[in-house]
């Protein structure tokens, strides 16, 4: 399902990803919004980490499901790749 | 997290754990609350590493030290560190087989029932099978962990293992429980609980009632399991692949998608056009409480309905909504919204089956080890789960199945794990789900195929030429037997001959019908041989059906000739048994494929349709029944069912096909059980046919015991298990069910059910010779096993044609898709095939009921309604408003000029009496519910009594009917009419008795009537020379209905007012098999002694049961105070060291309940008796509560109780206030039995009533809601839920085979 070969996760992308999935602009994604005001469903969120996973990125749902913001999860995320790489 | 603290804060239970609470303490026994599991590591565990990383995560765990203690009005939680379940090692490396020595010790741990209040709800333990080979098992009470937190849990150990050996990041510690407790609290009180509410009930406003997938699921699912079954299916890469592709195609979640394809299936299994299926919610998304391990999933309804014909991603689109919004208001609990519903109690579940999708599963990797993962239980399975569990990454999708066995066996778990998975695949390699079989290949081959495989080689020939060949092979034996005299096989072949040579000699022969209408003799038999031997076909009529119908067959049929006593409508010339001749030779006779007969059956259109059945087709049927059964010269097979009824056939042909003898009943005498009995012992008979109705009634008479005959065969109708038993307990004989309908030459299938035989439902078994049996859906494909569908039947015997109907022939006559070039008969009943192969039949798919053995269509029956000016509209249903005694009531909008006589007697012109409706109800309009059809369930219960059946004959019965009607207030009574079918109840009873003593001077006491509710049966009794022993009604041990001797009798205790006469509709419920006796309190008598207490009392009782002396396990139920005493009366009968079987409380609560209310006072008592007497003490607001003024109310009243004799009326008082003063100063003891409670479910709204409370009473508790009032629980309505379940839980206790026997 991976044609692209997997860039890296940034903070842009992640939020370029969020706003696709909510039918947004990025930019209306603001960094402490909560995504679950903004449409987000626990299913679409699933979609999307799955997506994440597949291009090699995974992240503990349940940490993703504890805040829902794009800061919170960047936060996640950023703590998932330092211990992919020290790890 | 919270050891620092000395002591932790109490904490309220969240919602989900509530239910849980609940249903445990419902059921402290039962360990199915236990979740457990085990990872397998293969691989060098560092046991030290492992250890250290368990318990990191057991201090962050804190639900897995909960206590959880009952307080008034529910439970608290606390947190207790000591109870932290730290790992425990257990090396088993020195068993001879480690691994089954750990799963032993494992299934041990989790069928451990665990006590919240005590703590320990979780375990964690290491098993060391080697040194590469470790076993990691958790348990934990569904109470404080679900399977998220179970993950969550995993996810972490695997975090601080890997931590400690590499030293890596051990990430974030898991969140602590109050964060849990306290977000539930803030969603309880918030606005949008009120929204999502008022989301769930629209939704759910118009659903349907469940329909489980497996039989009985609606009853059974009151009862939790113990335990589930469990199995699992893998669904390939490509089907994983599919799926992901469709989803992402038409932009749907996978899981959704998966959710609903799952849904279809269990639609599928319903046959309904909707399913209810329960979909879980993991209810943590941007929750505080999502890293806490607790338990907060929920399971919410899905409505599945389809248009199976539209492509998937269309068909799907509708559920795809509701599970978006199912998300957003997803916080709102299942249970509640199950009582917001009011769908509680047996049969009103949420949802069915439940679909759990966790596309999250994956188990962590620990480094160095492979882990795999084995599920031990998940929480209580009510109904079928379908769980599914995948990785993120992974390609293979698995599908585990967890199945109450209460409903499933463990082989349909299976199946059902292995068919869901191909259903998923092939829905989505087809693309539409109309495309998809629900049976999967192998099961379809198996069903069209192997179960079919019935080829047996049967001579081409015709039943005249195999009757000529055995009538000039024992010329002397005796061919048939009638009112005592012989007729030998050279008379029936000369006279048939003879008649043969006569019709002949009229040119009639092949291809032409020749009417029967003839009494049962032997020229009947002669006649209907006769024709065949001519070539012809006969066409049986029924001289007493009524003219109109008559004329109407015979104008279809247009027989050559009738060979009758006495003229028929229409043109038909007779030919009487007067005018035949005695010599003659037989011509030629027919071939294979000529018509052997025509029988005429009801049809839906108003026009009865002939069968036209070959020579090929029933000499397949007799050749069958011959051989396989074995029959011989020796037999005696009894003819008595009227030849317009295909069972004849085999009747009248078999014994001449075997050489053995054929024994004719005489006219009428079908319907006499005791001639038939005569006839039975006198001529020897081996064999005989009943229908199962007929069968019940001819056991009920007292000569039917001890018979002993080779076999009885049962068919037209189905035969219940219990008829089975009660035959196998009455006589000796093999039993037989036969199926089949006219259509296809007599029967089809066949069943042993002789004795052994255990099946329940009895099935119709599978198919004869050259004949196969079809379990079709609406598209023609075969359903699976345990899915209900249309039974289709293929071969040899079908008919050949409804005569001078292509219309119709062609519309049940259709291609065979699985044979082609052949046809299939479209049976119209419905069918489902065991798992074993053999068939069970369900009941009708159209308008056609079965009564009595007779197939009705109603719509024949409309037909001639409709026929008269007197009626605007009609519809005529089958109504069983008692168990077992089906009735045609016809209902209708008159019109001008209506009269109930007259139109009965227009109806009973038009159609034979078994289809004359026996209630004809005039409505302002006919009920239609909103899809337009007839609502049934809005139909009044007819009221019976207006002079129907058999009036009163001799002087007793004059005599008796007089004071029926006068007690039941109705202008007549039959002689035959059951005293409380016509609204008698047990205080009228009394009444009655009492004028019957008056009005013969002779008393046959209360229980008499119970026995012999009819004034035929109680003129009878009365007319008898030596009456039974005379009780008043007021006897200690009263009977209240008779049962079968070897079986257990339920013993009713009385409630408050120390009568037991109110058991009177439970009494009747569960007769003729169960006999039911009343408990009734000494103390009514003055001089009896008041008892000491309660114990005393229930000792008393225990003693008058033992010595009553009948077979044991004892069964107890009391209804209110009664129950009370009967748990008493359990434990002191345990003492004794007797079986105790059933323990029915009827919505009584224990002594505790009561203790806090205030002393009673002598108004309380009096209301008390006002209300025993039937009144209600509100509508007498005038009315002073004491003794004189009560008394006076009730005599003036007239009402029963006001006619007791003051004595009685004292005793009634006496014993309301004593059993007031016992149960206060009653201790309960533990019963070591289980304790099935029947709930009031509409009743103790507000007060602290509940079932639970007995928890402490019994080892086991079981809750049946009744939908009732308390005061209702002994109504016919209540009695319809109460008596089916008692019976089944009676049956669940086997008893001894001889009388009460001590343990001790």
């Amino acid at each position: 399902m991976t044609e692209e070969t997997n860039p890296p996760m940034t903070r842009e992308r992640m939020r370029a990803d969020i706003a696709r999935a909510l039918r947004m602009d990025p930019e209306e994604v603001g960094g402490d919004d909560d995504l679950n005001d903004l449409g987000l469903d626990s299913m679409r969120a699933m979609s999307m980490v799955l997506r994440w996973t597949e291009r090699g990125l995974q992240l503990d749902f349940g940490e993703l499901a504890e805040k829902l913001t794009l800061d919170a999860w960047w936060a996640v995320a950023e703590r998932a790749m330092a211990k992919r790489v020290h790890g | 997290m919270a050891d620092s603290v000395d002591v932790a804060p109490e904490l309220p239970l969240t919602e989900a754990q509530e239910g849980l609470w609940y249903a445990q303490r419902l059921d402290p026994g039962n360990p199915v609350f236990n979740t457990g599991q085990y990872i397998e590591f293969r691989g060098p565990l560092d046991v030290a590493a492992f250890r250290e990383a368990v318990n990191g995560a057991v201090t962050e765990a804190d639900s897995l030290a909960l206590r959880i203690r009952p307080v008034p009005g529910g439970a608290v939680q606390r947190l207790d560190p000591t109870l932290r379940p730290w790992l425990d090692v257990v090396d088993l490396s020195a068993e001879p087989d480690p691994l089954i020595a750990a799963r032993a010790a494992m299934a041990r741990d989790m069928a451990q029932p665990m006590d919240p209040a005590c703590g320990g709800l979780a375990t964690e333990r290491l098993y060391r099978l080697s040194p590469d080979h470790h076993l990691w098992y958790q348990r934990a009470h569904h109470l404080v962990l679900d399977g998220y937190g179970t993950e969550l849990i995993v996810r972490r150990v695997a975090s601080l293992y890997n931590a400690g050996l590499t030293g890596a990041d051990p990430g974030q510690p898991l969140a602590p429980f109050g964060a849990a407790v306290e977000e539930d609290a803030t969603y309880r009180a918030s606005p949008r609980r009120k929204a999502d509410a008022a989301y769930w009930r629209k939704l759910m406003a118009s659903a349907p009632d469940i329909t489980g997938i497996a039989e009985g699921a609606a009853l059974g699912a009151a009862m939790t399991a113990r335990t589930a079954h469990r199995a699992h299916a893998a669904i390939d890469a490509a089907t994983g692949e599919a799926l992901r592709h469709t989803a992402a195609m038409h932009d749907l979640a996978w899981p959704d998608l998966l959710t609903i394809l799952l849904g279809a299936y269990c639609r599928r299994l319903t046959g309904e056009a909707e399913a209810i299926i329960g979909v879980t919610f993991m209810n943590r998304f941007g929750s505080a409480a999502a890293r806490t391990p607790s338990t907060l999933m929920n399971v919410l309804p899905l409505r599945v309905r389809m248009d199976e014909e539209a492509p998937l991603h269309e068909a799907v689109e509708e559920a795809v909504t509701q599970l978006a919004r199912m998300r957003r208001h997803g916080r709102y609990r299942g249970e509640q919204l199950r009582r917001d519903l009011g769908r509680l109690g047996a049969g009103r579940r949420l949802h069915g089956a439940i679909v759990n999708i966790q596309p999250f599963h994956e188990i962590p990797s620990f480094p160095g080890l492979t882990a795999k993962l084995h599920l031990l239980g998940t929480g209580p399975v009510d109904d079928i789960t379908f769980d599914l569990r995948t990785d993120p990454g992974a390609a293979t999708l698995r599908l585990d199945v967890e199945a109450n066995p209460n409903l499933y066996s463990a082989e349909e778990a299976a199946a059902h794990a292995m068919r869901a998975a191909h259903f998923v695949s092939a829905a989505l390699a087809t693309g539409r789900f109309a495309a998809v079989p629900t049976a999967t290949p192998a099961e379809a081959q198996r069903l069209v195929e192997a179960v079919n495989d019935t080829a047996h080689p049967v001579p081409d020939t015709t039943l005249a030429a195999l009757i000529g060949a055995e009538m000039a092979a024992r010329p002397d034996a005796t061919a048939i037997r009638f009112e005592g005299r012989s007729l030998s096989y050279r008379v029936l072949d000369e006279r048939s001959a003879a008649l043969a040579a006569v019709l002949a000699g009229r040119h009639i022969g092949t291809g032409d019908l020749v009417a029967v209408s003839l009494e049962r003799s032997p020229e009947l038999v002669i006649a209907l041989l006769g024709i065949m031997r001519a070539g012809a076909a006969y066409l049986p009529l029924d001289p007493a059906h009524p003219e109109d119908r008559l004329a109407r067959i015979l104008a279809s049929a247009k027989p050559r000739l009738a060979l009758a006593q006495v003229a028929l409508p229409g043109e038909v010339e007779i030919l009487p048994p007067s005018s035949w001749p005695s010599r003659g030779s037989a011509p030629v006779g027919p071939r294979p494929e000529d018509a052997a007969y025509a029988i005429y059956t009801s049809g839906s259109t108003g026009e009865p349709k002939g069968a036209v059945i070959t020579h090929r087709a029933i000499v397949n049927r007799l050749k069958w029944m011959r051989q396989h059964y074995g029959f011989a010269a020796k037999d005696r097979i009894l003819q008595k069912t009227p030849a317009t009824f295909d069972v004849s056939v085999w009747e009248f042909f078999l014994p001449l096909l075997a050489g053995a003898t054929l024994v004719l009943a005489p006219p009428g005498a079908h319907r006499d059980p005791a001639a038939i009995a005569r006839l039975i012992r006198e001529e020897g008979i081996t064999t005989a046919h009943f229908v199962p109705s007929m069968l019940a009634a001819f056991l009920a008479h007292p000569d039917a015991r001890g018979l002993a005959m080779a076999r009885v065969f049962c068919s037209g109708e189905e035969l219940t298990p219990d008829l089975r038993d009660r035959f196998h307990a009455m006589m000796k004989a093999e039993l037989h069910n036969l199926y089949g309908p006219t259509e296809a030459a007599v029967d089809v299938s066949y069943w042993d059910a002789s004795e052994g035989d255990r099946s329940r439902p009895v099935p119709i078994g599978r198919p004869v010779w050259n004949t196969r049996l079809y379990v079709l859906d609406d598209a023609l494909r075969p359903v699976p096993p345990g899915v209900t569908g249309h039974l289709f039947i293929a071969g040899t015997q079908l008919a050949r044609e409804y005569l001078g109907r292509p219309d119709l022939t062609a519309r049940a006559f259709i291609p065979d898709p699985f044979r082609p070039g052949e046809r299939m008969y479209r049976t119209g009943d419905l069918a489902r095939f065991r798992n074993d192969g053999a068939i069970l039949y369900l009941g009708r798919s159209d308008g056609q009921v079965k009564l009595r053995g007779f197939r009705i269509e109603l719509g024949e029956i409309e037909a001639a309604i409709a026929s008269s000016p007197m009626v605007c509209q009609n519809r005529v249903v089958a109504r069983e408003d008692r168990p077992g005694d089906k009735r045609l009531v016809a209902y209708l909008v008159p019109a001008p000029g209506y009269d109930a006589a007259a139109l009965r007697a227009h109806v009973a012109a038009r159609v034979p009496d078994y289809m004359v409706p026996v209630a004809f109800v005039a409505l302002d309009a006919l009920p239609v519910n909103t899809s337009g059809k007839l609502d049934r369930a809005a139909l009044p219960a007819p009221e019976m009594g207006q002079g129907r059946g058999r009036s009163p004959e001799t002087e007793t019965e004059r005599r008796l009917a007089a004071l029926f009607a006068e007690v039941l207030d109705l202008p007549e009574v039959s002689a035959e009419e059951d005293f409380f079918g016509l609204g008698g109840h047990s205080l009228l009873a009394l009444d009655l008795m009492l004028r019957v003593r008056e009005s013969f001077g002779r008393d046959p006491g209360l229980g008499a009537l119970f026995e012999n509710p009819t004034v035929a049966r109680l003129a009878t009794l009365i007319d008898a020379a030596a009456l039974p022993p005379s009780d008043n009604g007021l006897c200690p041990l009263i009977s209240l209905a008779r049962g079968e001797e070897s079986r257990a009798p339920l013993f009713v205790v009385h409630p408050a007012g120390g009568l037991a006469w109110n058991y009177g509709n439970l009494a009747r419920a569960l007769s003729p098999e169960r006999g039911v006796l009343g408990l009734q309190a000494p103390s009514l008598d003055a001089d009896a002694p008041p008892p000491a207490s309660l114990d005393a009392l229930a000792a008393d009782y225990a003693d008058r049961v033992i010595a009553a002396g009948h077979p044991g396990p004892i069964h107890l139920a009391g209804w209110s105070v009664g129950g009370i005493i009967a748990h008493a009366m359990a434990v002191r009968l345990r003492e004794l060291g007797h079986a105790v079987g059933a323990l029915a409380l009827l919505d009584s609560y224990p002594a505790d309940a009561w203790r806090a209310e205030p002393e009673p006072d002598a108004a309380t008592i009096y209301r008390a008796l006002l209300t025993i007497a039937g009144h209600d003490p509100a509508q007498c607001p005038d009315l002073p509560m004491e003794r004189g003024a009560v008394m006076a109310f009730l005599r003036q009243g007239g009402t029963p109780l006001g006619r007791l004799p003051e004595a009685v009326l004292d005793g009634v008082v006496r014993v309301v206030e004593g059993n007031n003063r016992l149960i206060r100063g009653h201790r309960h003891r533990r019963f070591d039995g289980t304790v099935t409670h029947f709930r009031a479910a509409h009743d103790h709204a507000g007060r602290a009533l509940s079932p639970a409370m007995w928890a402490p009473y019994a080892a086991g508790l079981e809750v049946v809601d009744v939908p009732a009032l308390h005061g209702e629980m002994m109504s016919g309505v209540a009695t319809g839920v109460i008596a089916p379940a008692l019976r089944r839980l009676m049956a669940s206790h086997p008893g001894s085979a001889g009388h009460l026997v001590s343990l001790s």
